[in-house]
């Protein structure tokens, strides 16, 4: 084979082979078992603010997943794990929490910390920490590491120990604990936030499972 | 191949060999504190002086490599389409083969002296009186407690010019707290602790990252450490709010 | 065996009739998939739906279910049972399984012929290499800017430890299966090895085990580097007991094939044959055998612990029960640390043979190449601990660690010294081997002195577990021994297709993948420099620009892969045309016809002295 022949199959091959491992890394890319984005509601009256609602489950039955409750029914869920919001703002979070609890393994977690004022709102009185024996679930949110700002918000949400029953979707509830609370982003980014009282399956730690998949207790805070 | 050419291989070997190993030197005197973060505390200082020490050591052995290498292809490659006569036939060499062991063990020796007596500077502990920090990793969440207070933080803080103990353990499974600044790493592991000591010895921020893969978040596990004066840091701890 | 040939043209219906000789890879696929299905349907339907470990009994019984049907499929206990049944084999069935008559056929059959098995390792590592090549480059496109644009991090987490065990396996067998299996044998002057049929249950078990481990991708949830260290491995899902039984069956394909290795050279070597006129190559073959025969069963002990731990409660590793991660990884190191030798020294060796033919002089030193390839693989069971000097176990062993893990640095030289011997003053053939192994030898010296900076405890401690351990071990293995199995490969393609490979190709790939490597990990190195953690799937920003260079070399690399294999495929049937001896080597895998004909001799040789005299009077011809 002569030297302008080589280079033409050595040219064939990377584009070939190129094109092929593009549609592969395409096929991948396109596996991100992401919900579709929740947008933070702006404001009506104050400026660069907004309103981001949530619940939290103890199942997949509410209708996020789809019919049946997806893959992984009893799997216990928050509504959204594809949150944007945008820069430099203060987002006003509303949590519903509909799921039982128990005691925290990490009483680290009882504090309310990160938010606008250090304090969160459950079922309208204003506190700076929990009781650490009856959490459902936290809301924890780290920041962009090595931003220069160490973003950490993380808020527990007591057990529902209500009794009125309410159905959403294939699912049976009761009237849920609201908690409420603010935190102000930063600069643009992916932060990722997760639940830290873990309830997987596993015996040592019990982060596996519903803890470390998106669309149960992990997922992402998009700000742009 | 001339006689007369045989002669000059060895020289101009000799001279990329020194002209590589000066040039490997000064990388390795300047390189190492530019490219590794700022050091905060008296084992980083060690740690980059060893970096140094090795460096340098190394320099004259991977000049060696590549002066040989460069030579090789410059003198002694076969010109032409034909098979190549046969070389000089060179099957043992006392001397090559002793001094080549000779050598290498010499050099091994003394980065292992080296590297000794480096970690019996770190292992030895000066104060009897270091600040003790409890360090819990949990997925996906560094959290610092400073026992006989009740303050629980997500961020270090710790006193310029004090030793500071670490005492690190894990509520799930295992992680790496590395603090890149103080050259400090130890792994924190369930159902036990482990410890590592330093004395911070410069004011400022640093990360503080998890180096043992731990799952989804692994990349997020990332808080900020401060050094401060003693002052501010009876402040801070003062106007930390008080677990039980 | 005896010394000529006999072949029988009666065609007395070898092996008994049809469906024996119809077994072929698909047949095992099938008999694999319906076995699986069949242990999946028992396990389902008799174990308790709503116990925590059901998912994983039943994943691990579906392993063992395709294992055990890819076997039956392929034909692999055939013999086991002709044999409990009194029919033995005969000549014709012997020469049937062989792969005598069959053309093309027998290359995607249970065929025992050492040269059909080499062919077919070949082409398993380029299989294993590319599937692990194409994780590669999806993990790199994911870190190319900082955030999770390309991939999000459950999907990223999950290529992190496949992309590892992929790379690993081809890597294990990237000299040792192709070139350990087709030209050993040959080189002992033996007619095959000492065990044919097991030679070809070792290809076809790591088939086996290369389909479970591509599957863990499909089953998913394994965000675990490939070390797979407890107690993260009991979160994983599934996809860890796919990966798991994946390493216990390759380790079966493993030993069967170190064995064998062994048992040919030591005991079917032709006569005159003695240890000190063997060609080097054939050192390094056994050497590394024996040492993988030392450390995988360590591997296979620890996944099937971890397995129990996840399915039968048993608590090795949980320290809830009383057991301790720290068991985990002292196993797995005990194994993980021979293991990069058993990669290495094929490679090594191979080099010392190349470096021989083309510089046309012999090898300097020989005894110092078996005396460092023996230290080395003596050492290296003595050093495992250095990969958790910062896990908090036993501080007190760390001197003693860091003692074995420095002196290890002495037999790594002596093959610098070996190299730079045989290439001191000679006529140095600038042919595709030569230039690959050049290669080799300016990345390995990269590759070992970084090895001895984290060798050493205080820098380990700053080092361990960023970007710089792992741009240290691609310097190993992508710079040296790919680099080093490319050189045997291009050394050893014309005795298997009679043609050269191409050069200008060769050439155009070599400049790739060499520039591509210093541009990946050299930049990779100022990444953990900086403080850049290994196993991330996004970064801070100050790692952003060496991030970026690190996939721009990795594009580049990926690029003289893909050269590398439109040429191995293009020139097998219309390369230059080369003869039964195109480098004028010595070594007794040249000596016989392209290709070698079925059992290599017609007349068995009798050896009277090395394959390195050149320049001495040639007594062979």
């Amino acid at each position: 084979m002569n030297k302008s022949k080589s280079l033409g199959v050595a040219l064939a091959s990377v584009l070939l082979g190129g094109g092929a491992l593009a549609l592969a890394g395409f096929a991948l890319a396109s596996a991100t078992p992401h919900q579709s984005a929740l947008n933070c509601v702006p404001s009506q009256s104050s400026p660069n603010t907004c309103t981001l609602t949530l619940s939290t489950f103890p199942d997949s039955l509410a209708g996020v997943h789809g019919k049946g409750g997806g893959p992984h029914p009893d799997w216990v869920s928050y509504s959204n794990d594809n949150l944007v919001v945008p820069a430099n703002t203060t987002v006003n979070v509303t949590i519903d929490q509909y799921d039982s609890g128990g005691s925290l393994n990490n009483s680290f977690f009882d504090q309310v910390m990160g938010t606008v004022g250090g304090t969160a709102t459950i079922d309208g009185k204003v506190v700076t920490s929990v009781d650490p024996t009856n959490v459902g679930h936290t809301f924890t949110l780290r920041g962009i590491p090595g931003s220069g700002k160490n973003i950490f918000v993380s808020v527990p949400l007591p057990a529902d120990s209500n009794t009125k029953q309410v159905t959403i979707g294939e699912g049976q509830y009761t009237t849920p604990v609201v908690v409420q609370f603010s935190f102000k982003t930063g600069s643009k980014g992916v932060y990722e936030w997760n639940c830290e009282f873990p309830c997987g399956g596993s015996r040592e730690g019990q982060f596996g499972e519903a803890m470390s998949t998106y669309g149960y207790m992990s997922g992402t805070l998009t700000v742009n | 191949m001339t006689t007369s050419n045989k002669k000059n291989p060895y020289r101009g070997m000799f001279l990329t060999w020194l002209v590589l190993t000066i040039a490997g030197v000064i990388v390795s005197i300047y390189a190492p504190s530019r490219l590794m973060p700022r050091s905060m505390s008296d084992n980083m200082h060690l740690t980059v002086l060893t970096m140094i020490v090795f460096s340098v050591a190394a320099a004259p052995v991977a000049a060696g490599i590549y002066a040989f290498a460069i030579h090789a292809l410059r003198h002694w490659t076969h010109k032409g389409e034909a098979v190549p006569a046969a070389g000089p036939v060179v099957r043992e060499n006392a001397v090559v083969v002793t001094t080549w062991l000779l050598v290498s063990t010499l050099l091994t020796v003394f980065l292992l002296i080296w590297g000794l007596g480096a970690l019996a500077v770190d292992n030895g502990s000066s104060s009897k009186n270091p600040l003790v920090v409890d360090v819990t990793g949990q997925q996906w969440v560094w959290s610092f407690s400073y026992p006989g207070t009740h303050v629980q933080s997500n961020e270090l803080y710790l006193p310029v010019g004090r030793e500071v103990e670490f005492r690190v353990t894990s509520d799930d499974i295992t992680h790496g707290f590395w603090i890149a600044n103080m050259g400090v790493q130890v792994d924190a592991n369930a159902g036990t602790w482990t410890t590592i000591h330093t004395t911070p010895n410069q004011l400022g921020t640093f990360d503080i990252r998890c180096t043992q893969f731990c799952g989804l978040n692994h990349a997020f596990m990332v808080t900020q450490g401060h050094v401060v004066t003693a002052q501010q840091f009876t402040t801070w701890l003062d106007s930390q709010p008080q677990r039980a | 065996m005896t010394t000529t040939l006999e072949h029988t043209t009666t065609d007395a219906a070898p092996l008994g009739g049809g469906l024996a000789r119809r077994q072929n890879m698909a047949t095992a696929l099938v008999g694999g998939v319906l076995f699986a299905w069949l242990f999946w349907f028992l396990a389902h339907h008799f174990l308790d739906a709503s116990s925590r470990n059901y998912s994983d009994l039943v994943s691990v019984s579906l392993t063992i279910g395709w294992i055990i049907g890819f076997w039956l499929g392929i034909g692999a206990l055939n013999a086991p049972a002709r044999w409990m049944m009194g029919r033995d084999n005969t000549h014709a069935d012997d020469m049937y399984l062989a792969g005598q008559n069959q053309g093309k056929a027998r290359y995607w059959k249970y065929c025992t012929d050492h040269k059909v098995v080499g062919v077919q390792y070949i082409i398993m590592t380029m299989v294993l290499l590319g599937a692990g090549g194409i994780l590669a480059m999806a993990i790199r496109t994911e870190l190319i800017v900082p955030g999770n644009h390309f991939v999000d991090q459950q999907v990223y987490n999950g290529f992190i430890a496949v992309h590892g065990l992929l790379m690993i396996l081809a890597l294990i067998v990237a000299v040792a299966g192709p070139w350990g299996n087709f030209v050993v044998p040959i080189m002992c002057g033996a007619r095959d090895m000492a065990f044919p049929r097991l030679n070809a249950l070792s290809l076809w078990t790591l088939v086996g085990a290369a389909g479970l481990l591509l599957t863990t991708l499909a089953v998913g949830s394994l965000s675990m580097g490939w070390v797979v260290l407890e107690p993260i491995a009991n979160q994983a899902g599934v996809g860890m007991d796919f990966f798991a039984m994946a390493v216990v069956v390759f380790t079966v394909s493993t030993t069967v094939a170190g064995v064998n290795t062994i048992c040919t050279v030591l005991t079917m070597r032709t006569k005159g044959m003695t240890l000190a006129r063997l060609p080097i190559f054939v050192w390094g073959a056994i050497i590394a055998a024996a040492l993988g025969l030392y450390a995988f069963p360590y591997f296979a002990l620890v996944e099937a612990q971890t397995i129990m731990d996840r399915t039968f409660n048993t608590s090795f590793f949980v320290a809830s029960g009383g057991g301790t991660g720290w068991l985990q990884a002292n196993l797995f190191w005990l194994m993980g640390h021979p293991e990069v030798y058993v990669i290495l020294l094929p490679a090594v060796a191979a080099l010392f043979e190349i470096a021989s033919v083309m510089a046309r002089k012999p090898v300097f030193s020989y005894r110092t190449a078996i005396a460092g390839m023996t230290g080395l693989a003596g050492l290296s069971i003595l050093v495992w601990a250095h990969h958790m000097f910062t896990t908090g176990w036993a501080p007190t062993l760390g001197g003693p660690f860091m003692l074995t893990t420095e002196l290890i640095s002495i037999p790594t030289g002596l093959f610098f010294l070996v190299l730079i011997g045989t290439l001191w003053r000679g006529n140095i053939w600038m042919k595709l081997p030569t230039i690959w192994m050049f290669g080799f030898i300016a990345n390995f010296i990269i590759a070992g002195v970084t090895g001895i900076y984290l060798s050493d405890i205080p820098i380990d401690n700053q080092l361990h577990g960023t970007m710089f351990v792992t741009a240290h071990f691609h310097y190993v293995f992508v710079g040296s021994v790919l680099f080093g199995a490319v050189a045997a490969l291009a050394f050893w393609y014309p005795k298997v297709t009679g043609r050269f490979l191409n050069e200008f190709q060769g050439r155009i790939a070599f400049w790739l993948a060499f520039i591509g490597v210093q541009v990946t990990f050299l930049s990779m190195f100022l990444s953990g420099l900086r403080g850049m953690p290994r196993r991330y799937s996004s970064y801070a920003l100050i790692f952003e620009h060496t991030n970026f260079i690190t996939t721009v070399g990795a594009y580049m690399i990926m690029a003289g892969m893909l050269v590398l294999l439109g040429a191995v495929i293009t020139s097998w049937n219309k390369g230059e045309p080369a003869g039964p001896n195109p480098w004028h080597a010595n070594s007794l895998e040249w000596m016989v016809p392209t290709p070698p004909p079925l059992e290599n001799f017609t007349v068995l040789p009798v050896i009277t002295e090395d394959p390195y005299n050149y320049g001495e009077e040639l007594v062979r011809s």
